[in-house]
């Protein structure tokens, strides 16, 4: 095994909800190597979007310390603003993220969706084309997003992820709107990429299918109080 | 209800309704921009129509009067009152006292006497065939002139009678206001009417600044309609996915849209109606300083108190509202009426030919547009050219601004750069409507404040020439006036230090084209002192004034050069009392206003039998004492009093007054600016909420949130900045327009015309506010945990 | 007394109150209970130290002749008052009102000098009424004076009573001429008197209420006019009879006092009657006078007469039943169809009637203080 990619430790996060306070996450524990893959399972609101914000630094845990790629993060650390700006530094050039839908600019074709993401991290333009072609929708590059169908613009997704060349990828659902057939096809190359570019996944899914091509498998709902 | 049971009516109701539920800010702001737009357009229309009635009473009550002089050239007395109204016409004593120090001048009136100064049927009642008389529609005949007795100088006369005791007598004068009567011959042969006035006549000045002020309200109006327009049609946006899932529920879309119907009439009407209170609020409030300076310059309350109407407004602003909401309704409409037209064009014309809505249309809009603003010869047509343009202009301003960041998109290779730019493309064309209704309301503003500097500076220079002099006193009936400008001559301490000349008006008679002759007046002035040479002369050759003082021509105003037309050097006929002289122009001088053909000449040049309708003169005493200038005056003349007026009080009063009107204005002008800076404010801010997923995106892909917010700081000044520059041209167009042909066709004179960059800047500084704003409304989305990403049915064309 | 401080709009108020307030006095008539304050500042007034100066008529006074045909300066109010029913030569009925009444703002006693009219004194405001009833139409107008400038004015001997152009006059030979202009129609009237002054009440001293306040009233009862109108610019000759009131007073309504209504009745038999009551919500005072073809008129007490509304118009009552069983008198008095207010400054009906019943005939009659007016 390999130096640890990503490794939490005690992870707490606990939401008010209607006078009650629920706990999400509490003493959550988890490592991850590059190449690896995780599944994470649980019912709706069992905290699996929250985990994956806390893993890109767009939410702050209550309590535990998140270490990634180098970079050491603790929940009661005060340098905020200077967590904030290292974060920012992360999902720009090593975390790339894949939501459910809407993952790219309307205004923007789908190359200059991938150009976009590719410079923010800093890498060439050139090969951008490239992924879209890898993804099989090289011939649209330059449609708009509502040009093309939900499994297209999944792709072209995906494309912007890969073309950022990560260390981590967090897939939120990423096949959840998409037909059957089409999920599978976008969760094929999903899959197929990852295991190319050498890059770690975690991946959010209610598909148990789909939880069943990675690696490691948590289910936050047995985690959760 | 609508053809719909009245139970399954109310479902729906409930269920579109439960729209605004869920986003109770949308109903707001809708709400927020009805009331706002009704109470800009209610203030501004009670001014307009406040400003209009005050000045028509103005003219009616200052300018449109007559007084009774007697023909032996005695003072009047209350015997000449009672023999006058004893001989049944209609009289009113007018007792002006002069009272030393502070107090002033002071009126006293017969209230008692002013009854048959009503202008239709002077005190007579007439019931006689309606039988039933309410209470209410049983009208007392008012005295014309009783609503006008509210001011600090009237008193009753017999007060003032009691103080003119304590005062010196050329410190008193009786005047016998008259309604002329008819036939003429029904005054008795001892008197003769002529002019009452008591301040300076604004005349056609006045009702130009009307015309334009009527303008303003018009473009109000029409930027109302466009922001209540955008703030429907973003609200409708919002609903799009209510309305699908009802429709494959199975409600029928002429359902829904009666449903709809219902809801903006609810909403209109509950919005309208505080609207319009707190319009006239508004108006109120501006207002009271109109009316007192209004007052105190021409001593007679001139401000007209408005009925209570409530009526206008709100029906016009909820016409307003249910047709700029139901606009897509009237179109659909229309479409389907055309589409049953056997040829295809009014179709095609509905849908713009099927191209993208609108941008087309622009170009030839403009062309004739331009075109005829510079051509017509009527107002109709020019105010129709206006339309036009800013039809023309409000089309292309947004694809304008589309055009251009779809060209520095496609120009630029850094990707965050073209995103910010095609971000600006989308932002133009959904923010269509605000940024139309902001470039409106500025090209408005401008316009308005150039018009109204010109105006200002106008009024002054009018001003400046009609009260040069100190004084002003009129030569009484059959008193010489000659003698006394002999006498004038002959005061040394006013040959050093003071200023004074002769005035004599009356009518000359001048060639014209079909060769008869046509009347003009004469103005006939002498000798020739500073309070001439500082007039403002629009042409002239060299030194005028010494030509003008040695008799070797005449000048002439702006108007007969215009008519004529005449130019400086051009020789002009003239008929005077059946002596004929032929001299050359020496100069054109400004008339500000004054519609007549007037010629100037030199006294010395009028034959001795010209019989002038007019004497009086123009007197600055430097050092010497009016008063006693006027008492060896009166003795000279062998009367007991002496009209004298101090035109320093008069300038005063008017600068006042003008003043307050053009306050009253910018503040108007600039009320309907912070009204569509706030629309846009909300628009930006909505329309922003609903792109802030895509800003969370950014922070996703690495940009901290205050490189997020640069970005958009930057497009939302951009923005607001791009409209500002566009708004420029049409509000410099709108000015020429306003001076240079709407004016001229109007009244037939032409006003200067000024540009102030400065203000450009203060616009700058304004749509910069705009922007700023919205981003930090913007910085609270932005924060905390992300917003909802849009659902991917909403992903139609308009997201881009 | 005006005291002018607050500017002319309160001057005008003042001045527009003052005129109403005698209107409301002179024709002791107004609805004041929408408004206690302005009755009860009437009430105020009358027993404020300024009402010293005024005269108050009382059971005492008697009448004199010529003076009393003159103006009474040391008395608050007083009119002089024409009615006239006549006759086009067509036989159409006409009604001819014409009258002048005086408001005293300051009581002078007659033997004081009048201030000079260079002074624009305001102690006396006058207002005249003139109205013309023909073919269902009404008309009326109204104008208004100062006194003591000469523009208004009243002169016992000869008569002469003016305000502006209209006038009335005595001429050489005793008889009286009416002449009014208005800008639309106006008449020009000879009025000759038959028969000595009526004194009504006790000897020309009238109540106007149960607890004795009252004004100085006589009438010329039989006047025979003759003269021309002139309306939409036609001039017609008109024959008939009228009736001429004077009256005088200090006094002001009494607090409940609502209104009043008037008849002058010529009947058919030659007898003539005046009646008139003063309407408060309790009844009211009624108060008349018989005047028989022969013989001495009688003043008919409160219980002798009484008045009855039977029909309206709108809230005035234009059909009346009046009752004097003593002279066996039982008749219809109604005014002819259409509306005769007199719209001026302070509204009052005004019109000519006719009298059916026990006696037929014809007349005046005068109501105020109904609903419609203020």
């Amino acid at each position: 095994m390999t130096e640890p990619l990503l490794k939490v430790r005690g992870l707490c996060k606990h939401f008010a909800s209607a006078g009650q306070t629920v706990n999400v996450l509490s003493g959550l524990e988890l490592t991850l190597a590059p190449g690896e893959s995780l599944a994470l399972m649980g019912r709706s609101g069992s905290g699996k979007s929250t985990l994956l914000n806390i893993l890109c630094g767009l939410e702050r845990p209550d309590a535990g310390s998140v270490g990634i790629a180098g970079e050491h993060f603790a929940a009661d650390s005060n340098a905020n603003g200077q967590n904030q700006q290292r974060w920012a530094m992360l999902r720009r050039q090593r975390i790339g993220v894949v939501f459910q839908e809407a993952n790219l600019m309307p205004a923007l074709s789908l190359l200059d969706n991938v150009r976009l993401r590719a410079r923010l991290a800093g890498q060439r333009d050139k090969h951008c084309g490239d992924w879209l072609t890898r993804l099989g929708i090289g011939e649209l590059a330059q449609r708009y997003p509502d040009q093309v169908s939900g499994g297209q613009r999944q792709r072209a997704a995906l494309a912007m992820v890969f073309a950022m060349r990560p260390s981590l990828i967090l897939a939120d659902e990423p096949t959840g709107s998409l037909d059957a057939r089409t999920a599978l096809e976008v969760a094929d190359e999903l899959f197929h990429q990852q295991a190319a570019s050498g890059c770690a996944l975690i991946l959010a899914t209610h598909d148990s299918a789909l939880a069943a091509r990675c690696g490691q498998r948590l289910d936050l709902a047995q985690l959760g109080a | 209800m609508f053809l719909l049971p009245a139970s399954q009516f109310l479902n729906l109701f409930s269920a579109l309704f439960s729209h605004y539920r869920r986003h109770p800010l949308q109903l707001l702001a809708l709400a927020l921009m009805i009331m706002l737009s009704t109470m800009l357009w209610t203030g501004v229309n009670y001014l307009t129509t406040q400003a209009r009635a005050s000045l028509g009473q103005s003219e009616q009550a200052v300018a449109a009067r007559s007084q009774l002089e007697r023909v032996d050239g005695q003072a009047l007395t209350v015997a000449d009152f009672v023999t006058l109204r004893r001989a049944g016409l209609c009289v009113m004593p007018w007792l002006e006292v002069e009272r030393p120090g502070q107090a002033g001048r002071l009126v006293g009136i017969d209230p008692l006497a002013a009854g048959c100064f009503a202008q239709t049927a002077p005190a007579v009642g007439n019931n006689s065939p309606e039988p039933e008389e309410s209470p209410a529609t049983s009208k007392k005949p008012e005295p014309a002139w009783a609503p006008a007795l509210n001011g600090e100088p009237f008193v009753d006369i017999s007060e003032a009678a009691a103080l003119a005791q304590n005062v010196a007598p050329r410190n008193v004068s009786l005047s016998l206001l008259i309604v002329p009567p008819e036939p003429a011959s029904a005054l008795p042969a001892d008197y003769r009417m002529k002019g009452f006035s008591l301040g300076p006549d604004t005349g056609e000045l006045g009702d130009s600044f009307l015309l334009n002020l009527d303008a303003l309200g018009f473009l109000v109006l029409l930027i109302t309609a466009l922001l209540l327009r955008s703030v429907y049609q973003l609200g409708m946006a919002q609903r799009r996915d209510s309305f699908a899932l009802l429709h494959r529920f199975g409600v029928i879309p002429s359902a829904i849209n009666r449903v709809l119907l219902v809801e903006i009439l609810l909403l209109a009407l509950l919005s309208v109606v505080p609207g319009v209170w707190l319009g006239r609020l508004l108006a109120g409030t501006v207002s009271g300083g109109f009316g007192q300076a209004l007052d105190s310059l021409f001593d007679t309350p001139l401000y007209a108190g408005q009925s209570e109407n409530w009526l206008t407004p709100t029906v016009t602003m909820m016409a307003i509202v249910l047709v700029v909401c139901l606009a897509q309704n009237v179109r659909a409409l229309l479409l389907r009426m055309a589409a049953g037209l056997p040829f295809a064009l009014p179709a095609k014309l509905l849908t713009g030919f099927g191209l993208r809505p609108w941008p087309w249309l622009a170009l030839p809009l403009a062309a004739v547009g331009l075109a005829m603003a510079l051509l017509a010869q009527s107002l109709p047509l020019v105010f129709f050219a206006v339309a036009l343009v800013f039809a023309a202009t409000g089309i292309a301003a947004p694809f304008a601004i589309a055009a251009l960041s779809a060209s520095l998109a496609r120009k630029t290779r850094e990707p965050l750069a073209r995103w910010r730019h095609t971000e600006l493309g989308v932002m133009a064309r959904r923010l269509a409507l605000p940024l139309v209704a902001l470039q409106f309301a500025l090209a408005m503003v401008l316009a308005v404040q150039a018009l109204v500097t010109v105006f200002e500076a106008t009024f002054d220079e009018w001003l400046g020439q009609r009260l040069a002099a100190d004084y002003f006193i009129e030569v009484p009936a059959g008193a010489s006036a000659n003698a006394a400008a002999q006498w004038l001559a002959a005061q040394p301490e006013l040959a050093q230090r003071g200023d004074w000349h002769q005035v004599v008006r009356g009518v000359a008679q001048v060639p014209s084209a079909d060769s008869q002759a046509k009347t003009v007046d004469l103005f006939a002035l002498g000798p020739v002192s500073p309070l001439l040479t500082m007039w403002s002369l629009q042409a002239a050759g060299d030194q005028p004034w010494q030509g003008f003082a040695a008799g070797e021509g005449v000048m002439v105003n702006e108007q007969l050069a215009r008519r004529y037309p005449l130019a400086v050097g051009d020789s002009l006929a003239l008929t005077l009392a059946d002596t004929r002289l032929e001299l050359p122009v020496l100069a054109i001088y400004a008339d500000y206003g004054r519609p007549a053909g007037e010629v100037l000449i030199n006294l010395d040049l009028l034959p001795a039998g010209y019989v002038p309708e007019f004497e009086s003169f123009s007197i600055s005493p430097g050092a010497s004492d009016i008063e006693l200038i006027t008492d060896d005056l009166q003795r000279l003349w062998q009367v007991d009093s002496v009209r004298v007026r101090d035109n320093k009080r008069i300038r005063e009063l008017a600068d006042a007054v003008f003043d307050q009107t053009f306050l009253l204005t910018r503040a108007m002008t600039f009320v309907t600016l912070v009204l569509a800076a706030v629309a846009l404010l909300i628009m930006g801010w909505v329309f922003f909420s609903t792109r802030a997923w895509y800003f969370r995106l950014l922070q996703v892909w690495g940009l901290t949130r205050r490189q997020v917010l640069a970005q958009l700081g930057r497009l939302a000044l951009t923005l607001t900045l791009s409209i500002t520059l566009l708004a420029l041209p049409l509000g410099v167009w709108l000015t020429w327009v306003l001076v240079h042909r709407i004016n001229p066709l109007a009244f037939g004179w032409s006003l200067p015309m000024a540009i102030y960059p400065g203000f450009w800047l203060q616009l700058g500084v304004v749509s910069v506010l705009v922007g700023l704003s919205i981003t930090l409304l913007m910085r609270s989305q932005l924060g905390g945990s992300g917003p909802k990403p849009v659902s991917a049915a909403s992903l139609q064309g308009d997201e881009r | 007394m005006i005291k002018i401080q607050n500017g002319p709009i309160d001057f005008f108020q003042k001045a527009a109150t003052l005129i109403l307030l005698s209107v409301s006095v002179l024709l002791a008539g107004c609805s004041q209970e929408q408004d206690p304050g302005g009755f009860a500042g009437l009430a105020q007034a009358v027993g404020s130290g300024q009402s010293e100066a005024f005269l108050q008529p009382g059971p005492g006074d008697r009448l004199r002749f010529p003076d009393d045909w003159g103006q009474h300066p040391q008395h608050r109010i007083e009119w002089w008052y024409l009615t006239a029913n006549l006759k086009t030569a067509d036989g159409e009925p006409v009604g001819v009102q014409w009258t002048q009444f005086r408001q005293a703002i300051e009581s002078r006693t007659a033997a004081t000098m009048p201030p000079v009219a260079e002074q624009w004194p305001l102690q006396a405001a006058w207002m005249a009424h003139a109205a013309v009833s023909l073919e269902g139409e009404h008309r009326f107008a109204e104008k208004f004076a100062r006194g003591d400038i000469g523009q208004a004015g009243a002169v016992a001997s000869p008569l002469d009573v003016w305000l502006d152009d209209w006038e009335l006059t005595q001429q050489p030979d005793g008889a009286l001429r009416l002449q009014v202009n208005t800008p639309e129609w106006g008449y020009d009237l000879l009025l000759r008197i038959q028969g000595e002054p009526v004194a009504h009440g006790n000897q020309g001293f009238s109540a106007k209420s149960a607890s004795g306040e009252g004004s100085m009233y006589f009438s010329l009862v039989d006047i025979a006019i003759s003269g021309e109108l002139t309306r939409k610019g036609e001039t017609q000759t008109v024959t008939g009879r009228g009736w001429f009131d004077r009256e005088w007073s200090s006094q002001f309504l009494k607090t409940g006092q609502q209104g009043w209504d008037w008849f002058a009745l010529h009947l058919d038999s030659g007898d003539k009657v005046m009646a008139f009551q003063l309407r408060q919500q309790d009844g009211g005072f009624l108060s008349g006078t018989w005047i028989p073809e022969s013989g001495e008129p009688v003043a008919l007490s409160p219980e002798a007469l009484s008045l009855t509304p039977l029909g309206f118009s709108g809230a005035t009552p234009n059909l009346w039943r009046l009752q004097i069983p003593q002279y066996q008198v039982d008749v219809n008095v109604a005014a002819p169809a259409g509306s005769y207010m007199n719209n001026g400054l302070y509204p009052y009906w005004e019109s000519p009637v006719n009298v059916s019943g026990s006696h037929s005939g014809e007349g005046y009659m005068e109501l105020t203080g109904y609903r419609g007016s203020p």
